[in-house]
Parts: C-alpha cells; sequence; structure tokens
C-alpha cells in the first residue's frame, strides 16, 4: 500500500529543516472522517432549547463541543468545532434566540474532567462564536439571563478543581458579556455552583458555592466555603440560607424553584445528613424531604434537579437514574425501561415549557427524548461524541478499531464497512468504563479489555465469552494498586508479549493465562497517596478513580524486547534492558529538564529507529499545572530535552513516532493534535476536519493503510487515511509551483464496500475510506485564475479520462474511477444511466497529465489486475468483459448518432411541412417524418410518460447488459454474450432501415423543399 | 440533483465577486466591487447568458443559465438527452427535471420565492446593499484552503443569508455558504469558486465553480447585456 516510490533514506536527509513553510494548510486536503460511533455517545453537559421553537435545541458534552438541532434530533451538527470542547453551561436569550452564550469547562467534577478557556458568545444562533471573557474560570457551571434586561447575565463559577483559585465567585455582566464583575466570592478553594433568578423578580437570586478539590490520589467534597444564599437586590449583597438545613459543613447543593411558585425550591445538600429539602417561602425556611437514594447519590457529580414549567409538584431528578416525583419530591419513582435502557449518570434536562410532556435528557451516554414526562426515552444515535481513553487497531483488512470509553465500555468496529460504518458494525465487547482494548495480533478470535482498577479479561470475539486475567497479589507483595485507567499493553517488538502494570510489573506470554512479575514496586510508593478510602470528602467516594502511585504506561520497544520502559502517575520512568531483571529510574534525570517531579508519565514512545532514543510525553494537570510537556531522550534516558512549542495547548497525553519517517511526530493533548515533520524542532496544530481543540487521547499509526487513528475523549475515533504525503513532504517540495507526485501502480479494483444501496434510515454513518488511491500533486498557493485539471492517456496518448482537479493550497488530491469516458447516448422522452457508465480500463501504462493554467506536468501510472490478491478472473476473463462492454458502449454511440440524425431530419420535415402550400409535398414530407418517427420509435422512448410506466427500447435494452457488464468485473454470461450479438445486430438493422427510408424519401424531400425554398439549403445539412 | 438548485444562490454570487487591508466592511466590499469590474460597470449590468457543463463521471452535462437584472433566472439542464429547466422570478418559480422523474413543471413553494427573491440581482447584493436593504456584518478572518479569507455575512433583505469568504490577495470570493430557511427546512449550501477571467468588458467572472450540482461546474462561455426574451421565465403547464 506504499503510495509513493520515494525511498525511506532519501526522505530521511531531505526532511531536516522541513517545517519553515509547512503547516496545517499544506495538508489540508488530508480531511479525517469521523468514524463516531453513535450507538453509545458520550457525556452531555448542558441542554438547551429555544422556547418559542422547541426543536431548536443546544447539546453541550463533556469532550465534544456544542452541537445544534433544528429539527428536534433528527439531525445534530457540531458548531463549536475551533474552540475549547469541554462545556460547562449553556444559555440563551430567549427574547432574541440568536444569542448564545457557551461556558466552556465542564463542571460534573469526576477525575477525568477537562478544563474551559472562557465564555463564549453567539450572536446569530451559533454560526459564529467570540470568546467573551473569563479565560482563567476553567469551569463554568451556569449562565443565566436576566429575563427583564437580557444585557445583564450570571454566571457561576466553581473555578479550577485542581488547584486554589482567585478566578471562583459569582460574575456579572451588565453589558451583555463586553465585561464581567465579580459579584460574590467565598475564598480561593470555593466556587460558585449553581445560580437561579427569581421569575417574577429579577433582584431575587438564589446562588450555591461549593468547597472542593481534587488530588491526584484524593477528592474531597465539602468545607465551610459551601452553603445556600439569598440576594435581593441583583447580587449587591447576600444572604445565606440556614433555617432548616442540616448543619454545616455542606458539600455540593443542587438547588432549584419551581417556575410556576418561585418560592417553592427544593435543594439537595451534600452534608454529613445528605437529603432533600425544601422550602415554601423562597428558602427562608427548609424542612427535610423524604428522598430515594438516586436523590442523594453522588452530589458532586450529578447537581441537576428540575421542576416542570408548569407543574410546581411534578420534579425531576437525573442523577444515577433518572426519577420523577408527582407529589413535589416527597416520593420518586425511576423511568420505565421499556423502549431502551436509559443510560446512567445524568447531568443536563431541559423540558419544552410549551409541551411539559416533552423533555431532553442528557447522561454520560448521549441524548435522550421523552414524550411522556419522562417516563419512558427514546434515544439519539446520531451524536457521536464518544469519550475514548485509547485506540488500537488490527490488522485485518479492513482494519477493526478497538477502544474504551468513559461509562461506556469497550467497543471494536471496521474501519470500513459495506455502506459505510454505521452504528450496526459497533460491538460492545466489555463493560464498565473502558479503556486499553488490545486486540492479539496472533490470534484474531482474542482481544484484551478492562474496566476501571485493571479488571482485565480475555475476550473469545466469536462467543462474546471473557475470561478475568488480572493479575493477584502474592504472598511476597504488597496489596496491589490498580490505576483508574490501568495499562493493559501488547509487546511492539514481540506482540505475543502482554503487559499489565500495578506498582509491579506483569508480563505473559500465553494470552494472560499465567503472570510473571518482572518488576519491583516501580513507583515512590508514597504511602500518603493511598488513602483512598477516605476521599470523597462528605460523600465517600472511592470508585478506584483516584488509586495512585501506579503505573500508567507501559512500552516495550520495537527494537528489543528486552527494552522495556514504564512510566507511573508519581513521577518516575523506569526502564529495563533484559526483559525486567534490572530497572533504571531516570525520574530524577527527566526532573532536570524542568518537567516537575511527580508529574504524571501519560505515554512513553521508544524510537523504532534507534534503541538510545525515547520519547515522553507527561501531564502535570493534577497539580493544576496545564503546561504541554514533552521529552525527548537520545541517551537511554540520562538526559532529556524538554521539546517546546508556541503552538501547544493542553496538557500532554501522547506522541507518537511515525512509522516510517523517524522525523514525523504526533502530540495528542487535552487542546489538540499537533505533528512535526522535522523530529520535533517546529511543531502545527493539525486541523484536517478534526475539531481543533480536540481531547487526543491516543493516537495510533496503521502499518499497512498508514492511516492516522485518533482515540478522542468527546468525538470519538477520528481517522485521516493514508497520511504518506506527510512523510514525503520536503522543504524542496514545498518550495515549488506545483509538484506532481509520482503514483504507485495502482490496482484496478471495483471496490469492497459496496458504497451505493439504501440511504441511511438515521444513526450515524461514517464513510468509508477511498477504494482508489487519488493522484496527488502539491501547490504552492491557491490557483485563482487558470484551469487545473488530470488527464488520462494510454499508452498511444489517446485521451482516457478528462477529471476537473482541486485548486487549493498544499496536498491535493483526485480521484479517477479508473474508466473511460461514458458514452454518449441517444435522445429519448426518457433518462437512461448509461451516460453515466463506462468500462473499467485494462491493466498497462498510462501517462497522468496535470494541467495548472498553462503549465502541463507528466507522470506515469501503471494499473494492474491483483491476481496474487483476487484470483476470481484471469486476464482472459477481464479482456473478455472489457471487450464486451466496450462494443457495447460503441453500440450506444452508434444509435445516438443515429437518433440525432433523424431528429434533425425530422425538425427540417417539421419546419418544412408547415410552409408548403403544395398539399402534396406536404404529404411526402409527413409521411417521411412519420417512416423515420416510426424507426426512432423503435430505438428510443418517444412518448413523455411517467417514471413508473417503462418503456424498453434498443437503447434500454443496449443499457440492460451495458450496465451490468461494465459493472462488474466477472466475464459476460453466455448469455449476455448472446445477448449482445443480436442487439448488435437490432442495430445495425434499425441502421439500414434508416437508410432504406431515407433513401426513398431523402432526394425527394430535398428536391421539393428546394424547389419552394421552404428551408434555405436542406442539403447543407449532412443529415438529411 | 438537489444541488442544481443552489445555482441560483450561486449565479448570483458570482457577479458580485472580488480583496489586503481592508477593515471595514465597506471598505473591503469596495475592493471587490473594483476587482470584479467596478461600480460602473455592475450597475450596467442587465442580462448575463453563460454557457457551462458539469462533469459527472466524465459524462458532460450541459447547463445553460440565462439571467436579467431582478427579472428573472432560468438555468436550462440537458442530461442524458433530457431537457431540464429551474426558473425563478420574484412572484414565482417552477422546476421541471425530468431527469429526477417528473413528468411537468412544478412550482416552487412562495416562500422560497419570497426568500431568495433578492438573489435575482445579477449586479450582486453587495453592490450597494445598503440601499438595497440588505445587512453586511465583517466577521473578521478566516481560513479557507489555506488562504486567510476575509469573511462577510449578508442577510438579505428577504431573509436568506450569504456569508461570503473573500480572498484578501484578489478581492475575488472564493467561497459562499447560503443558508435559507423557507418552507420550514433550514438548508445550508457551500459554493466555490475558481478560475477567474476577465472577459474584454472589464467584468471578472469565476469559470469554475464547485456546490451547484455533482462535480464542478465549468463555464464555457459568458455573454452580457444581450438581449433576452423574457418570454423564458413564463411556463406553460
Amino acid at each position: 500500500m506504499k503510495k509513493f516510490s520515494f525511498l525511506v533514506a532519501i526522505i530521511f536527509c531531505l526532511n531536516a529543516g522541513v517545517q519553515a513553510q509547512i503547516n496545517s494548510n499544506t495538508f489540508g486536503m488530508l480531511e479525517a472522517r469521523h468514524l463516531g460511533p453513535g450507538t453509545m455517545s458520550g457525556r452531555i453537559t448542558s441542554i438547551e432549547g429555544v422556547n418559542n421553537d422547541p426543536k431548536t435545541l443546544y447539546i453541550g458534552t463533556a469532550g465534544g463541543g456544542v452541537w445544534k438541532t433544528v429539527n428536534a434530533g433528527s439531525v445534530f451538527k457540531s458548531i463549536f468545532d475551533k474552540y475549547c470542547q469541554s462545556i460547562g453551561a449553556i444559555a440563551i436569550d430567549q427574547k432574541n434566540p440568536k444569542v448564545i452564550y457557551v461556558g466552556t469547562g465542564e463542571s460534573n467534577m469526576r477525575n477525568s474532567v477537562s478544563i474551559g478557556d472562557g465564555i463564549y458568545k453567539s450572536t446569530d444562533a451559533g454560526d459564529n462564536w467570540n470568546k467573551i471573557g473569563l479565560d482563567s474560570t476553567e469551569h463554568i457551571s451556569k449562565i443565566i439571563i436576566d429575563h427583564s434586561n437580557p444585557n445583564i447575565i450570571y454566571v457561576s463559577v466553581p473555578g479550577p478543581l485542581w488547584s486554589s483559585s482567585k478566578h471562583r465567585g459569582l460574575y456579572r455582566s451588565i453589558d451583555a458579556g463586553k465585561t464581567f464583575e465579580k459579584i460574590f466570592y467565598i475564598n480561593e478553594n470555593t466556587g460558585c455552583a449553581d445560580i437561579s433568578m427569581d421569575p417574577r423578580n429579577a433582584q431575587t437570586l438564589y446562588a450555591t458555592t461549593w468547597e472542593f478539590r481534587r488530588l491526584p490520589y484524593s477528592f474531597n467534597s465539602g468545607g465551610a466555603g459551601s452553603g445556600i444564599y439569598k440576594s435581593v437586590d441583583a447580587g449587591k449583597t447576600w444572604k445565606e440560607l440556614s433555617k432548616g438545613l442540616p448543619a454545616k459543613p455542606f458539600g455540593r447543593v443542587a438547588l432549584t424553584l419551581a417556575p410556576s411558585s418561585p418560592d417553592n425550591m427544593l435543594a439537595i445538600v451534600e452534608s454529613n445528613k445528605t437529603g432533600l429539602y425544601i422550602s415554601a417561602d423562597g428558602g427562608e425556611n427548609w424542612k427535610e424531604q423524604s428522598a430515594s437514594m438516586n436523590v442523594v447519590s453522588r452530589p458532586f457529580y450529578f447537581s441537576t434537579l428540575v421542576i416542570d414549567p408548569k407543574d410546581p409538584k411534578r420534579v425531576y431528578r437525573p442523577a444515577l437514574n433518572f426519577s420523577y416525583s408527582s407529589d413535589g419530591g416527597y416520593s420518586f419513582t425511576d423511568a420505565g425501561s421499556e423502549g431502551g435502557w436509559v443510560h446512567s449518570d445524568h447531568h443536563a434536562l431541559w423540558i419544552n415549557p410549551n409541551n411539559t410532556d416533552q423533555m431532553y435528557l442528557g447522561t454520560d451516554g448521549g441524548v435522550y427524548m421523552s414524550m411522556n414526562k419522562g417516563v419512558n426515552w427514546t434515544f439519539f444515535q446520531n451524536l457521536p461524541v464518544g469519550q475514548f481513553y485509547h485506540v488500537q487497531t488490527d490488522l485485518k483488512t479492513p482494519y477493526n478499531v478497538f477502544g474504551g470509553l468513559q461509562d461506556n465500555g469497550s467497543w471494536v468496529a471496521p474501519s470500513q464497512s459495506y455502506g459505510g460504518v454505521s452504528n450496526g458494525n459497533w460491538r460492545d465487547i466489555f463493560f464498565g468504563d473502558g479503556f486499553w482494548t488490545q486486540p492479539d495480533l496472533n490470534d484474531p478470535n482474542t482481544v484484551y479489555a478492562e474496566s476501571q482498577g485493571g479488571n482485565a479479561a480475555r475476550i473469545n470475539l466469536k462467543t462474546g465469552l471473557s475470561v478475568k486475567i488480572q493479575p493477584q497479589q502474592g504472598a511476597t507483595e504488597d496489596k496491589l494498586r490498580w490505576n483508574w485507567n490501568t495499562p493493559i499493553v501488547l509487546g511492539i517488538k514481540n506482540n505475543k508479549n502482554l503487559y499489565m502494570g500495578a506498582q509491579y510489573l506483569y508480563k505473559s506470554t500465553d494470552q494472560g493465562r499465567n503472570w510473571l512479575r518482572i518488576s519491583p514496586d516501580l513507583t515512590t510508593n508514597d504511602k500518603k497517596k493511598q488513602n483512598q478510602e477516605k476521599s470523597g470528602g462528605l460523600s465517600a467516594d472511592n470508585t478506584s478513580a483516584e488509586n495512585h502511585c501506579t503505573i500508567f504506561t507501559i512500552a516495550e520497544s520495537p527494537l528489543d524486547e528486552n527494552l522495556i520502559w514504564v512510566g507511573t502517575d508519581d513521577g518516575n520512568l523506569q526502564y529495563s534492558m533484559d526483559g525486567g531483571k534490572n530497572w533504571v529510574n531516570v525520574s530524577n534525570n527527566i526532573a532536570a529538564s524542568g518537567i516537575p517531579s511527580q508529574t504524571w508519565v501519560s505515554s512513553i514512545e521508544p524510537s523504532r529507529f534507534d534503541k538510545n532514543v525515547v520519547y515522553a510525553s507527561f501531564d502535570n494537570h493534577m497539580y493544576g499545572d496545564h503546561k504541554t510537556y514533552l521529552g525527548k531522550s537520545i541517551d537511554m534516558g540520562k538526559t532529556w530535552t524538554l521539546i517546546k512549542s508556541d503552538e501547544f495547548i493542553g496538557f500532554a497525553h501522547k506522541i507518537k513516532e511515525d512509522l516510517i519517517n523517524k522525523d514525523l511526530l504526533f502530540l495528542g493533548t487535552e487542546m489538540g493534535l499537533f505533528a512535526s515533520l522535522d523530529g520535533g524542532t517546529s511543531w502545527f496544530r493539525m486541523k484536517n476536519n478534526i475539531p481543533w481543540y480536540a481531547l487526543v487521547r491516543d493516537i495510533q499509526i496503521h502499518p499497512k493503510t498508514h492511516d492516522l487513528v485518533l482515540g478522542t475523549h468527546g468525538r470519538g475515533i477520528i481517522i485521516i487515511d493514508d497520511i504518506s504525503p506527510m512523510r514525503f513532504m520536503t522543504r524542496d517540495i514545498s518550495e515549488k509551483d506545483v509538484h506532481f507526485f509520482q503514483p504507485e501502480p495502482m490496482k484496478l479494483t471495483q471496490g469492497n464496500y459496496a458504497d451505493g444501496g439504501s440511504p441511511s434510515t438515521g444513526g450515524l454513518v461514517a464513510p468509508n475510506a477511498a477504494t482508489i488511491p487519488p493522484f496527488q500533486y502539491y501547490l504552492k498557493d491557491r490557483v485563482s485564475s487558470g484551469e487545473v485539471k488530470i488527464d488520462i492517456l494510454d499508452k498511444d496518448g489517446k485521451l482516457v479520462q478528462s477529471i476537473p482537479a482541486s485548486k487549493r493550497k498544499g496536498i491535493n488530491r483526485v480521484y479517477w474511477n479508473q474508466r473511460i469516458i461514458p458514452p454518449k447516448v441517444a435522445q429519448g422522452t426518457s433518462p437512461d444511466y448509461s451516460g453515466f457508465v463506462a468500462p473499467q480500463v485494462l491493466p498497462g501504462d498510462y501517462t497522468i497529465r496535470l494541467t495548472v493554467g498553462k503549465n502541463v506536468y507528466n507522470t506515469k501510472l501503471t494499473a494492474y489486475h491483483d491476481d496474487d490478491d483476487d484470483k476470481s478472473y484471469t486476464l482472459a476473463e477481464r479482456m473478455l468483459n472489457y471487450k464486451t462492454a466496450l462494443q457495447l458502449h460503441g453500440m450506444h454511440e452508434e444509435l445516438a448518432k443515429e437518433v440525432e440524425a433523424i431528429a434533425d431530419r425530422q425538425k427540417i420535415l417539421k419546419q418544412a411541412s408547415e410552409k408548403t402550400k403544395n398539399n402534396k409535398t406536404k404529404v411526402m414530407l409527413e409521411e417521411y417524418y412519420s417512416k423515420l418517427e416510426e424507426i426512432k420509435s423503435i430505438m428510443v422512448p418517444t412518448e413523455k410518460r411517467s417514471i413508473f410506466a417503462e418503456i424498453k427500447r434498443l437503447r434500454e435494452d443496449i443499457s440492460d447488459v451495458y450496465i451490468s457488464i461494465s459493472s462488474q468485473e466477472a466475464p459476460p454470461s453466455n448469455l449476455q454474450l448472446e445477448r449482445v450479438r443480436l442487439l448488435d445486430n437490432k442495430v445495425k438493422a434499425a441502421g439500414r432501415d434508416v437508410k432504406t427510408v431515407v433513401a426513398k424519401y431523402g432526394l425527394k424531400a430535398e428536391t421539393a423543399i428546394k424547389k419552394e425554398g421552404l428551408i434555405s439549403d436542406p442539403g447543407a445539412n449532412k443529415a438529411f | 440533483m438537489k444541488k442544481f438548485k443552489f445555482l441560483l444562490l450561486a449565479l448570483s454570487s458570482i457577479l458580485f465577486l472580488n480583496v489586503v487591508k481592508a477593515q471595514t466592511a465597506d471598505e473591503i466590499i469596495a475592493k471587490h466591487i473594483e476587482a470584479i469590474g467596478g461600480v460602473e460597470r455592475l450597475l450596467a449590468l442587465k442580462t448575463s447568458v453563460s454557457e457551462a457543463s458539469l462533469d459527472v463521471n466524465g459524462m458532460a452535462i450541459a447547463v445553460k443559465m440565462t439571467q436579467v437584472h431582478n427579472v428573472g433566472h432560468r438555468i436550462d439542464i440537458n442530461a442524458m438527452g433530457l431537457e431540464n429547466f429551474i426558473i425563478q422570478t420574484p412572484t414565482e418559480g417552477w422546476t421541471f427535471m425530468p431527469i429526477q422523474g417528473q413528468a411537468s413543471p412544478e412550482p416552487t413553494a412562495p416562500e422560497v420565492v419570497k426568500e431568495t427573491a433578492d438573489l435575482l440581482d445579477i449586479q450582486g447584493p453587495l453592490l450597494n446593499y445598503k440601499e438595497k436593504g440588505h445587512q453586511v456584518e465583517f466577521l473578521g478572518k478566516e481560513d479557507f484552503e489555506g488562504v486567510d479569507c476575509f469573511k462577510l455575512k449578508l442577510i438579505a433583505k428577504g431573509g436568506a443569508q450569504i456569508t461570503f469568504f473573500i480572498d484578501p490577495s484578489t478581492y475575488y470570493i472564493i467561497k459562499s455558504i447560503s443558508k435559507t430557511k423557507a418552507s420550514g427546512k433550514e438548508v445550508e449550501a457551500t459554493q466555490t469558486f475558481s478560475n477567474y477571467v476577465k472577459l474584454p468588458s472589464g467584468y471578472v467572472f469565476p469559470y469554475a465553480m464547485t456546490g451547484v450540482g455533482p462535480g464542478e461546474l465549468k463555464i464555457s462561455k459568458i455573454e452580457l447585456n444581450v438581449p433576452v426574451d423574457e418570454k423564458i421565465f413564463k411556463v406553460s403547464k
């Protein structure tokens, strides 16, 4: 599948220092395709609808930006691709619903939550956005707009999760977002979690404050700063509400008021007596209400509580499950599962105020709609915002993509499929939160996957059955510590090696049936960081998410299976050169390069070109440090160079070295994908139909197809098919006005995945990669004036096909369908599709001529049949197919010629018969016309009828056979060949019939017309 | 083949095409107008007849586009031996696409006619846009295929929206995004424009477009201010 014939060695030399003029635009046409899936979606953080047009909704996601529907969910469109993808809150100015505010930075403060970079505003319903401030807030939980004055907006800011910050609090703008002022602030560890406004009186506000903090090894929700506050002067002064509420400290409080009766309020108060509290007097007095487990579960994560816009007694609690109350929160009922299970973990609910039966729910698995007040739900399978932690591929054709997602298990799907990759192609293979999912490259029926905390299994893809393979604690070992996102890694040099890491490294050579511990504790084993059972704060929360002092990444050298690198979540990077017998810790050397000592080692990439070279990415965001740390060592970790770029944004997740070109590197961060063509000296952000700030958690390069496969935490799987041009771009090429890349010999194919078929009836369908490789050329600048086209010429210089070609700056790709020019078809009263169909060319040598304005660039192409790959047909059979198709192509053209000549004659006859004053001539001309019409009606349909009343004439008969044969590689059948002979005879017979009629009438008609001067010179028309 | 319908939008775009250091919408528009022929020329433009072809898998589909300023647009498409047409005037619109199985011309929804009537202005909506009742907003710069374009959004009096991407080096429009939502259906269409040619008469037109049908539309001939029989905008059912 090599696309170009450059020698690898040459590339390496030429690529040095290539970066100067090369950026994302250079490779703009390498546009990514988004594989989805839509069958399981991702975490939804905010849903807002337009009250007066409730089919228009905006969906905020945890890592997939903002999506908009204008048709109640039939179609969702991503409208925030150029900005931060973590969304905390959305607000619509309901008086002018073109004005939308988006607060970035989700506030469901789990371990894997991303961060935001401020608040954005659109004044044209999401077409265009401007960042308007609050850049350092990191997390925004809610935005409300003053219903009496839309220039006043309030923004609740919990603020940073991993550090103290003065940027927390409640902000207000009085000028529609031009400026913001902080109007309520407790302290640098307490933010504003929620804000509500009395719909009767915009002066009355309710705010909740929340003291919280995560460390890499613990979480705390609750403290003296948390509370419930009320202001009656639009935020100038605040009074804490306490009467009837439990004793402080509080944790996170979910607060809501009944829109139809705003003195009625509900609050879920996290405390030492977490529960649902109710007020009937605007929060002045509270009383405890009975509550279900679902109401009080995980307050830090489930902070949504909604009262029906019209009915103050109807209360909704989207949380672990969806529950509703019809008695003001006294009792709750869980939603039904008829019609489909509703994914657990809910964070957003929007109720249509005009029809409160209708509501939209946002969960960890996507968006649902209910039309019966939340009793039953319908899932939207067209929102591809899945949150992958890792991605992997196998070596099948087409290759499969494997990955694990936040709260959505582990999945596999083919990279290509019939008609595209649809939701039905995705297969769920393991439960829980999914992480590393590794296909066994030696056993195509086996895959390794896990749920959180290293709960790993070997899965039989044929049966779906699994066997637990997680290594167990031995007699001489400490209690095993497994990361939330435990690495399960196959060897690169020896892919029979399977590795897992707790604090020790384990290796199996028999698919996880037996394990060998091959290291001591490779972490710092800091006991202060191992008190996870006390994690959570007021609500205990120990789900393995805070497990620490664990191995986080493992990499076997592609050059030596005994060279193994291991990185931990507490800053250690160690290697063994003897398969695990001895270990060297290089963490101090890394710290010397400027990377903080406790930083997570997020990925390690031992070079496949030099054993002494290793790259590693580091993630220190859990200590409040968002810098992009990328290191390189060329001496086995003794010294490290910190690779920097002004382009970098976001903490680093994954460094990937290309498989062919050692200087081509990719870096995935929390805010984008970056590439370097010069070994890391310079970098550019890759846009390429990839959300600019996509959370790129993992990167793979497929060894056969050269596809770049991204696992994103919010936009599912993204593939850039065949990145070869990135490997072969050089400074010399980039400085040329035009460079036509020499194409590899091209396999002739009629496709693998039947791209036609019935249109999708809904749900996400990802496109396949092109079956036929493109012609590729580089343009230094976009061509504004002058034509650009590609001609294909056969070995004799005869034009085979001509294709309009793209004119964009950078690499262009033009696809030839490997066919000749379709035939001209005879004109009738109904369409004939043969005009779009042409025979596939035969193997041979072709000249490819690229024209750019006045300049021409030629290159050679060899087309071939891959008889090794496809033994279905012999060359003789293929040639028979081609010859027959060409014969039918010729018959079409012959028929078209005859019909055109008849039409020309008939045009003259009609004019003349209308003009003649001689009855005898008129009769003769009309008779001639009729005789011609009679023959034409045998050749083509001549009467107008509905497409449902098919008329088959000679043209259609030819097309039946022509289209069949041209669309297949198989040789014609005996009866098809017989049919061709018959049709050929008919075409010839029709031609003879025309000649006979013309012989009978032609001269007579011409003479009569000339004699009367009916037409100036009928003979000048050759057809007559 | 629905894309043919966007020919109307595209046609209105190509006539006001054509930018290095403009700071306001009006400055950009002025340079664009100058680049494509100038105010006087555009104001003198009354009719346009263009011949073109669309390449679909190597088959050339003949397209003829006839426009009379604020009177009517007609697009004739000859495909597979069938004559198809799309007509729009300020008050009505017709589509006849036997290639899609239509047996007789079908009327365009009145809402669509109303929303897109502004696009019959072959001098282009950007020319004297304020006098025409349109609004234009300068949205800054945005990359399109490696060109850092000026981005202008026009909201036409009738409601149609077109966002133009103008190449700062030439002041030609190289991309437009049209948005309509008549009949409750929000439709977004993207066209690109290239191969700009300066005619002897001083007008500058793009001779290649995408997004107006399957494949690329290549213009072979443009005649301006030639007589057009306005009967061609009438349909007898």
